[in-house]
């Protein structure tokens, strides 16, 4: 009995997870890899925010879906996460364009 | 793939077809709001002098706003539209107004139409849904994004794409369900995934604002290169006339091929620091990233316009494309063939899912009741909703206070009234119920308008009115289509489960205790 309502909080809790990692990590991952994109892009100031902006939905698109459908989410959301996190610090570090 | 692709569409459908619906609707936003406003009946005047007589307008009504503006009639909407802001706050951005006034462009007089928000109210309701502030903009983007991955999942999904296109299996349950969502997805493939990111990109600066904040100490210096906005400086306090139109129109014409503009924006009327920024007409470019002129008071260029690069032309370019304003008529109805498809995906879609889940000996869920009840309370009730939207603007007495909330709150009241129909009547008389009583408010709102207006269907054929006659025929072509399915939902309902053969287990359509 007991396996069966662990093994059940255990598929609800994975799916939980793969919802947030794929929902709010794949946002916070695409928004901070494209800005960084968007920062560092050695080109005009207005046009590099632009393709920033333009390219973060393909982004969230494809890494939402990856962590749906990848096989082991373990390592998904460590790359989706980690990513998203470093971005953010390299854009803390960078700062605004001067 | 799969299951990604249904929870995505079952979380956001419903809604999603209300998008749909609506931005179909927006195609004809104009000729929508020509139909609510019969009063509006014009003789056409040059630009020109539709803005002269605006400005003449708003001298006398608005002298001490921050600014005018000033929408000049076209082809598609004959009356200039006019409203008067005040300044923004720091830091935020001027937005269009949702309300404005309707001008004879030849006197420059209000019109007295009817109090309604007209085609306007599909623009609006497409990306703000009806609710305060930005919620509206963050629900729907939210939706567009799932859709954006439900189509790309739907496409890996379908491994098979372009051979079960050509397979369309009539009368067999889930499959035909099945087929025709297919169907309606590849078929416009191209057109939902452009209109959905187009969609997304439009408010791009909403949902993905952080590279702005990257690069900009003060972001709205970006938006103003993104959108091209008319810039309104400071005013210097000391009054001053304001400039003849005449010369600045013309200067426009001749650097935009001898057109005139569609849009004049004056910043600090009555002030010495008074600008005119004169906008070409959207009816001519692709892009949404309108060719600006900015003329101080005494008729000087100022400020060139930032040349957009690759990157800002692309996000402009796509806007133009989603809100398809420079489209002729032809490509504007194609576009709206594309859009009904679209909003036939998604209702397919909603479709799919509750037939998908039924099991034949056993009954269905409390779930699947509940979401198979809402499909028709949505996707029946809502087109019911805005047929009662329009007899609203016809019936609804002319004098009367909040006049076009009012006309909103028909639409509610028949939407909730067709929503409640699957949950009293038996299952089997919910559809054609709610597409019987859509055949009947379609098919009034021609009716209503050669009764209270003198421009009905008749009138309005022979004076060659092409958007009102085109507005009834539509309502009657929508009111046979709805009696089509009520009586085809009627059939399917009292028909027993097609038998299948037992070599593929699938899941038959129970006929619904």
């Amino acid at each position: 009995m007991f396996d069966a309502i662990v093994s059940n909080r255990f598929r609800v809790a994975s799916i939980a997870a793969r919802i947030l990692t794929a929902c709010v990590g794949g946002y916070a991952a695409a928004a901070a890899l494209t800005t960084l994109l968007a920062r560092a892009l050695p080109i005009d100031r207005t046009e590099a925010t632009s393709w920033g902006l333009l390219l973060s939905f393909p982004a969230y698109a494809a890494l939402a879906l990856w962590a749906f459908a990848a096989a082991r989410p373990g390592r998904v959301a460590a790359i989706i996460w980690v990513s998203a996190a470093a971005s953010a610090v390299a854009l803390y570090l960078l700062g605004i364009r001067p | 793939m799969a299951s990604i692709h249904g929870w995505f569409g079952l979380c956001t459908g419903w809604i999603l077809f209300v998008m749909f619906a609506t931005g179909t609707a927006a195609f004809f936003r104009y000729e929508i709001s020509q139909w609510m406003m019969p009063e509006a009946n014009v003789a056409p005047a040059s630009r020109l002098q539709a803005a002269e007589t605006a400005v003449r307008y708003l001298s006398r009504t608005a002298p001490h706003a921050d600014s005018w503006t000033i929408l000049l009639p076209d082809d598609r909407l004959p009356f200039t539209r006019v409203f008067a802001q005040a300044a923004p706050k720091p830091g935020q951005m001027r937005m269009m107004s949702h309300e404005d006034v309707v001008l004879d462009p030849v006197s420059g007089e209000a019109i007295p139409v009817r109090a309604t928000r007209g085609g306007d109210f599909f623009y609006w309701a497409h990306f703000e849904l009806q609710l305060p502030n930005l919620w509206g903009r963050w629900v729907a983007g939210l939706c567009a994004m799932a859709l954006l991955g439900a189509l790309v999942s739907g496409v890996i999904t379908h491994k098979r794409l372009f051979s079960d296109f050509f397979t369309l299996r009539w009368s067999k349950g889930q499959r035909s369900w099945l087929d025709a969502h297919i169907v309606t997805s590849v078929l416009a493939l191209p057109f939902h995934v452009v209109i959905t990111y187009s969609g997304l990109v439009t408010l791009m600066t909403l949902y993905m604002p952080f590279a702005m904040s990257a690069n900009y100490v003060q972001p709205t210096n970006f938006m103003e290169r993104l959108y091209a906005r008319a810039v309104i400086g400071p005013a210097s306090g000391r009054a001053a006339p304001l400039p003849p139109l005449a010369p600045l129109f013309a200067q426009a014409a001749a650097r935009w091929e001898g057109h005139a503009p569609g849009r004049v924006v004056i910043g600090r009327p009555g002030d010495e620091a008074a600008t005119v920024t004169l906008a070409r007409s959207d009816r001519e470019l692709v892009t949404a990233r309108i060719p600006l002129l900015r003329f101080t008071r005494d008729g000087r260029i100022t400020g060139t316009d930032y040349p957009p690069g690759a990157g800002t032309s692309s996000a402009g370019v796509l806007r133009g494309i989603h809100m398809g304003r420079f489209a002729n008529p032809v490509l504007r109805w194609m576009y709206i063939g594309l859009s009904i498809v679209g909003t036939a995906m998604v209702a397919t879609g909603m479709l799919l899912w509750v037939v998908a889940r039924r099991r034949p000996k056993s009954a269905p869920t409390r779930s699947q009741r509940l979401a198979e009840r809402v499909n028709v309370a949505v996707i029946g009730g809502f087109p019911s909703g805005v047929a009662a939207l329009f007899l609203a603007n016809r019936l609804l007495p002319i004098e009367m206070p909040s006049r076009a909330a009012a006309e909103l709150w028909m639409l509610a009241a028949a939407w909730a009234s067709a929503a409640a129909v699957p949950f009293t009547v038996p299952a089997k008389r919910a559809w054609p119920t709610v597409w019987a009583a859509a055949a009947f408010l379609y098919a009034a709102v021609p009716i209503a308008n050669a009764l209270t207006t003198d421009r009905g269907l008749v009138a309005s054929l022979a004076a060659g009115d092409w958007a009102f006659a085109g507005f009834d025929a539509t309502m009657i072509l929508i009111a046979a289509c709805a009696a089509t399915g009520a009586r085809l939902t009627a059939k399917i309902g009292a028909k027993p489960a097609p038998q299948r053969r037992a070599a593929r287990t699938r899941p038959e359509p129970a006929v619904d205790a």
